[in-house]
């Protein structure tokens, strides 16, 4: 399936969670990482148990400081 | 996974390294990194990674990661201190000439952070009774930004209708910041009855040793941060979605501010963490026995307990609560001479500024926390010449009473 992770395409295999998409993406810090699907903020909890479909929209964001989103 | 596992297990899962069970603690100011080019990326936010203590360290994220599950939230700040945690969310979110609406019988030092520090950068503070919800509707204005509350207030013991005063800062598009250290996630979590900023100082029952300061800040992820009135966090939205108001405090507030947890400290909170559910548990039974006593007590001229049969929140305590009323309780002896005769003769229970210790402690706040204010002022906040503030640890209860009795005794002789 294809997901756009931080505004890339990417080709994924199907029926991931978002656990293991971290893995499959080899996203670094996944421990830090926060997630949104669609839109929509994914608790820590529900990781294992959200399943992706083809044409969902990921964003993996880090607010550790200099960490994926900047100092606008 | 349940609250009570979330408080031994989560945000931590175990040393990939060496398998320690205890979460590590890193004992440093910042982090190298191998080549330029891996420090470069993380500065300019094209790769995660630590940079410097003072922004985050990894036995604090652990903290961190710990809390927002516990709360629920979509993520956590630890700070320095609870007051840091407050002076954070406020210097985050208000600029001169804005108002803060805020519950008036609440702790000292966050009413004379209202007062008279943010006062000097021109922001101002309408404070309105907490019994009352629509007061908190009445005075909205244009220019008000922020509502604040705490669970109970410290010390006027008042239980304010979260849920209600969520509706009301909603209509307004201002975000409702609850600060749960007198209830913890274990009666309460703010952000399931609508809270948007959940502020905690975790040197009270998270602690719950007395062995460190700190505090804490958490996005409910109630609030829409990309439609609020808050420019600067708005435009950062686009590129950080829902932990806009966190990426900001993190990248400029809470960096440029400096308030951040010694990491010791931050271990010292995810142990205390670990216990809070028995204590707070031992903190909630101890303390309404200890109401009950006083109450049935014929010489103690009141008592005041958010738990009790006779206390005006007996049914939101229930609602919010769980019926569980917390464990701070204050009474009166009619006087202050009386109340200070009553601490001088206690033998277990310590005179001291804190609560949410195991331990049980005792202060006369009008002539400590609240030592600043006018007689008239502390009336308004509820702090009486007499009163005396209880936070009931987790001894023996029969200890406590018996300490109690002597010293009522001595107090009234």
């Amino acid at each position: 399936m294809k997901l756009i992770i931080n505004g890339e395409q990417v080709d994924s295999k199907d029926n991931l969670t978002i656990s293991t998409l971290l893995v499959e993406q080899k996203v670094k810090m996944p421990e830090m990482v926060s997630v949104e699907l669609n839109g929509q903020f994914v608790r820590r909890p529900d990781f294992d148990t959200t399943v992706l479909k083809d044409g969902d929209r990921i964003e993996f964001l880090y607010f550790m400081g200099g960490g994926g989103c900047g100092t606008d | 996974m349940k609250l009570k596992t979330l408080a031994i297990h989560g945000g931590f899962a175990s040393d990939g390294s060496n398998g320690a069970t205890a979460v590590l603690i890193y004992q440093t100011v910042s982090y190298a990194y191998k080549t330029a080019q891996e420090l470069a990326d993380i500065f300019d936010g094209k790769a995660g990674g630590y940079i410097y203590t003072r922004i985050a360290n990894p036995t604090t994220s652990a903290l961190e990661a710990r809390l927002t599950e516990l709360e629920n939230g979509i993520g956590c700040i630890a700070t320095s201190s609870g007051m840091a945690a407050i002076a954070s969310v406020a210097m985050g979110l208000l600029k001169a000439g804005d108002e803060i609406i805020a519950a008036s019988g609440i702790f000292g030092g966050t009413i004379s952070l209202f007062v008279n520090t943010l006062s000097r950068f021109s922001i101002k503070t309408r404070f309105v009774d907490a019994a009352h919800t629509e007061k908190f509707a009445k005075a909205v204005n244009k220019r008000t930004k922020i509502m604040f509350v705490e669970t109970i207030g410290n010390p006027r013991m008042d239980v304010p209708d979260i849920r209600a005063i969520a509706v009301i800062a909603h209509k307004a598009n201002i975000p409702f910041v609850v600060d749960n250290t007198l209830t913890t996630p274990f009666l309460i979590r703010p952000g399931d009855y609508g809270a948007d900023i959940v502020v905690h100082s975790t040197s009270k029952f998270m602690n719950g040793h007395g062995t460190a300061i700190g505090g804490a800040v958490i996005d409910t992820g109630n609030f829409n941060w990309a439609k609020g009135q808050f420019e600067d966090i708005r435009k950062l939205s686009k590129k950080a979605g829902r932990l806009s108001f966190l990426t900001h405090l993190r990248n400029l507030i809470y960096r440029d501010l400096g308030g951040c947890p010694a990491p010791m400290n931050s271990f010292l909170m995810l142990q205390g963490l670990e216990t809070l559910p028995g204590r707070i548990t031992t903190h909630c039974e101890n303390a309404s026995k200890l109401a009950q006593y006083l109450e049935k007590h014929p010489r103690i001229s009141w008592v005041n307990y958010p738990g009790l049969t006779g206390s005006k929140f007996k049914e939101r305590t229930a609602e919010l609560f769980g019926g569980r009323g917390g464990g701070l309780l204050t009474f009166g002896l009619g006087d202050k001479q009386k109340a200070f005769r009553f601490i001088d003769s206690l033998k277990l229970a310590k005179n001291l500024a804190n609560l949410g210790d195991a331990k049980t402690l005792v202060i006369h706040p009008a002539s400590t926390i609240f030592h600043e204010f006018d007689v008239a002022s502390r009336e308004k906040m509820g702090v009486t010449e007499d009163m005396i503030r209880v936070s009931v640890g987790i001894e023996d209860f029969e200890d406590i009473k018996a300490d109690f009795e002597q010293a009522i005794e001595k107090a009234l002789r």
